[in-house]
């Protein structure tokens, strides 16, 4: 920081959006894997 | 009333969760790259600044997220009836991950620009307060079994703990906090304000396909739960019934 103006910083960007969108994307694989395997379940009751 | 019925989870609503999540995903892709490559770095800030376009999207819906639990929690308390529960349990789960990533994000943006990863001023406390509370409830509904408590208690709770929501979007304006007041699209530079509408609007949608695919698993989970033993379980002579109320008093039956 200079001045009271921050210099460069890209790395907090990246970082920020890295583990957000890395979180998101992780949380919405297991939902839909989750999905995926109670559904297979649901077919098979219903025969 | 409502909880004598098996809840029926809605054959088309991962369908359409999905379908919701994949607009979600176009919209944050195009809000994201404008945000990172177009707009302009703020005049402090610089490019750090652009940590907004996530976090602000983040922050709304989060406490959307929790406002659609308390919404869920009255219903429930009100009407009972299982899909309001199992909807109240996704509101929660999907909440708290967004309420996660927001202390997160604020975390990473606080240490270019006040010098400190976290400070304990209002906003932020409160925000820690309703992180913690909401994931205090969600984890009451692992521990509890008996389904009718569990829904009960976790309604309740997602009452009182909401009291903090309010408290956390006006932090900022009672106390004087370290944290700068709410960004809106009135707040923020025009150019600022197209991948904060269009990263808003991606979270949304993801944060409603979120919703409606784990809302969706709950429902199963709790037909499974509440389905009555199968018949082929339950004892049917005389003798056999005789035998399991004996087991069940504790007796001994040989």
């Amino acid at each position: 920081m200079t001045g009271g103006v921050v210099i460069g910083g890209w790395e907090y960007v990246w970082a920020a959006y890295g583990i957000t969108f890395g979180a998101l994307a992780a949380y919405g694989v297991s939902l839909w894997m989750r999905v995926r395997k109670e559904a297979r379940a649901a077919r098979e009751e219903q025969g | 009333m409502g909880l004598d019925l098996l809840p029926r989870p809605n054959p088309r609503g991962p369908r359409i969760g999905l379908a919701l999540i994949a607009i979600a995903v176009v919209l944050l892709a195009i809000g994201s790259y404008i945000g990172l490559f177009r707009a302009p770095p703020e005049h402090y800030m610089g490019e750090v600044q652009r940590i907004m376009y996530v976090h602000v999207p983040t922050a709304w819906n989060a406490m959307l997220a929790l406002t659609v639990a308390f919404v869920c929690a009255l219903v429930f308390l009100f009407k009972p009836s299982w899909k309001w529960d199992a909807r109240l349990e996704a509101a929660l789960e999907v909440g708290v991950i967004l309420a996660f990533l927001l202390c997160v994000q604020g975390s990473i943006w606080a240490k270019p620009t006040w010098g400190v990863w976290w400070d304990w001023d209002p906003r932020l406390t409160t925000t820690a307060v309703m992180l913690a509370a909401f994931l205090g409830i969600l984890a009451l509904r692992r521990f509890v079994e008996d389904p009718i408590k569990r829904a009960t208690w976790s309604a309740v709770g997602t009452i009182v703990a909401f009291a903090d929501v309010p408290i956390v979007y006006f932090s900022v304006r009672w106390w004087n906090s370290l944290h700068q007041t709410q960004s809106t699209p009135e707040t923020v530079d025009s150019a600022m304000v197209l991948p904060l509408r269009i990263n808003a609007f991606g979270v949304l949608f993801l944060m409603v396909g979120f919703l409606m695919l784990r809302s969706w698993l709950a429902q199963r989970r709790l037909a499974q739960e509440l389905a009555p033993p199968p018949e082929t379980s339950r004892p049917s002579t005389s003798e056999e019934r005789s035998l399991a109320s004996t087991l069940e008093l504790g007796g001994d039956a040989r």
